[in-house]
């Protein structure tokens, strides 16, 4: 006796959809209601970051890298200096280190919020998103005050900053994170411990640690399956070795390690980390230092190549550069930690129900932009 | 569970708990598209908790005596793979033995690259067209950089996505800019760009193709207008 197939059939979920968190097309082959196969189709977005970036100098680099992700674009900018500046071997003052990393920890919290705000969203939790959108509103309004831009900042510039911090800004910092602290548990009693939230995202889509790390999985994706492993802390840039903060871990709280509820709550737990760092870093920055100070006149790297990565909220974001000597880049190629994320949807996601891989999706917590780059 | 995989779904739907019953049934549909357990042989090889392992490395080898490390144990197994003398940046590959090469190094114990971190397609100008891999070993936390030159004519290196599976996607990608040809790929096509665009467009001398579905493509502007 063969193996009968149910009725097979043959759905797209996208190009606009609002669970696919941008224009993505999945195609899904489902057997009744088990999905058995997700082919995603990407590219709706593409920009031709890469081609572009050969065309125009380091510094116009900048711009670009802030609408790959748009909702951390900090970080975007963060890895990309970090890497120009191993690669011209320039050493920023300890005063901008000190900022860069006060506006990385307030993004992480920024992106954190929209993508745990949107997936409650996605599997039908109305409330939590516009609680959080709040929240988020107060961290932008912040960055507003630095540099004017509420979403595409070109903040950190190759060698310095490209303002330094307003008059106001560290009490009002200071003054967002007393009220934001409590809000946390707030989240965490509305959707975290929610009956219904539990039921849709526990024991759903496990990712097993060895999947994970042979799909380049990385940040918390792969902290939820259990594994601590954390660039801040495993490979240090910046000065994140000066800090004290714990790296959490999905321990599996309301069913196995690497489910969907696990990397939901990873998540909750490193907002909490990074207003302890906010916190460490507001309080040793040093009060004078001036942030153009190493700006390079031009930039003509060496000819060389690097890769760097860096943790965006996403995970490990890498920057390949091979200079030339001249002062275009003959080849950028950036590691989108979304991309490979988003790889891992048909490992884990065949065999659950059509409305678990809405929930699946949702907490891989994927940017188009990025991927598509 | 056998009599499910036959087409009998019956027992396997009277189990009252949800759970189980979803969870058996993924286990079914992925062995049902895996009959040989093809997936399983490159899946299994965290299999030991490596936090404990991760918290105690504090010291990191230099990229540079790793990669002579690396040179002197493949000449037991792969001699004359590695091409380069100067290994103190990275490791040239000869493309013939690629794919049994990686996977050695992903099951070397003492090297263990188990993590593909980066792949890039690269135009090195002349005749040559070049892939770049960046590993890293979770488990020793070191990193290596290989490259691997093709001929601009015949573009062909052996797929790796068996061995990592994220290089099936990587692969795609370096494909879909520069047209390097992985054999052995299951699924090469583009990624970002359409199916039917022509050329490559990260090789240096790519030409932008006129018109796309009778859609004039403006021309690049020199200068400022």
């Amino acid at each position: 006796m063969g193996i009968v197939h149910g009725e097979e059939m043959v759905l797209n979920i996208g190009p606009q959809h609002p669970a696919t968190h941008g224009v993505l097309r999945l195609q899904v082959k489902t057997d009744g209601e088990i999905v058995s196969q997700i082919t995603p189709y990407l590219g709706y977005l593409h920009r031709c970051f890469e081609k572009h970036c050969e065309n125009v100098t380091y510094e116009q680099v900048l711009p670009y890298t802030d609408r790959c992700d748009y909702l951390a674009s900090m970080t975007m900018n963060f890895g990309y200096v970090v890497a120009m500046e191993d690669l011209l071997e320039i050493k920023v003052n300890s005063r901008v280190e000190h900022i860069r990393v006060v506006m990385a920890e307030l993004q992480r919290i920024a992106s954190h919020l929209l993508g745990l705000g949107a997936f409650g969203l996605d599997i039908g939790a109305f409330t939590p998103f516009l609680h959080m959108l709040r929240d988020r509103e107060r961290i932008l309004d912040l960055f507003e005050m630095t540099c004017g831009a509420r979403l595409l900042y070109n903040y950190m510039w190759i060698g310095g900053l490209s303002h330094d911090l307003p008059i106001g800004f560290v009490e009002s910092t200071y003054k967002f994170l007393d009220y934001f602290e409590p809000k946390i548990d707030e989240f965490v009693d509305l959707l975290v411990h929610n009956k219904i939230f539990v039921e849709r995202t526990a024991d759903i889509g496990v990712m097993p640690q060895d999947v994970a790390i042979s799909y380049g999985v990385t940040g918390p994706n792969l902290r939820a399956s259990g594994l601590k492993w954390d660039l801040r802390r495993n490979d240090p840039y910046s000065i994140y070795n000066k800090f004290d903060f714990e790296i959490p871990v999905g321990e599996g709280g309301k069913g196995t390690v690497g489910d969907c509820w696990d990397r939901f709550y990873v998540r909750v737990l490193e907002m909490k980390e990074s207003i302890k760092i906010v916190r460490q870093a507001l309080a040793s920055m040093p009060k004078e230092g001036d942030v153009h100070q190493s700006l390079p006149k031009k930039i003509k790297p060496p000819i060389k190549s690097i890769y760097r990565r860096t943790e965006s909220p996403r995970g490990d974001l890498g920057y390949y550069i091979e200079s030339d000597g001249s002062n275009i880049p003959y080849r950028l190629k950036m590691r989108s930690p979304a991309f490979t994320a988003l790889s891992v949807i048909d490992e884990i996601a065949a065999g659950w129900l059509l409305s678990d891989v809405l929930a699946i999706l949702g907490s891989l917590d994927i940017v188009l932009g990025e991927i598509d780059r | 569970m056998l009599k499910a995989l036959d087409g009998d779904l019956d027992s396997l739907n009277a189990v009252e708990d949800r759970v189980l019953r979803s969870k058996a049934k993924a286990a079914l549909v992925k062995a049902k598209k895996d009959p040989s357990g093809y997936k399983a042989q490159f899946l299994t090889s965290a299999s030991t908790d490596l936090n404990p392992i991760i918290e105690a490395k504090k010291t990191v080898a230099k990229i540079e005596t790793l990669n002579s490390k690396i040179k002197k144990l493949s000449m037991i197994s792969f001699p004359g793979i590695i091409l380069n003398d100067d290994v103190e940046l990275f490791l040239q590959v000869s493309p013939v033995n690629w794919y049994s090469f990686a996977g050695w190094l992903k099951s070397e114990p003492s090297l263990a690259f188990d993590s593909l971190q980066c792949q890039t397609g690269f135009d090195v100008g002349d005749e040559h067209l070049e892939a770049r891999y960046n590993l890293h070993s979770m488990s020793h936390d070191h990193y290596t950089e290989i490259r691997i030159r093709v001929s601009r004519k015949e573009p062909c290196i052996p797929s790796v996505e068996k061995v990592w599976r994220i290089a099936d996607w990587f692969e795609r990608e370096t494909y879909d800019m520069l047209g390097i040809d992985f054999s052995g790929h299951r699924d090469l096509r583009r990624i970002l760009l359409p199916e039917d665009w022509e050329g490559w467009p990260l090789r240096k001398d790519y030409q932008v193709q006129e018109t796309y579905h009778g859609i004039v493509i403006p021309k690049m502007k020199e200068g400022w207008e």
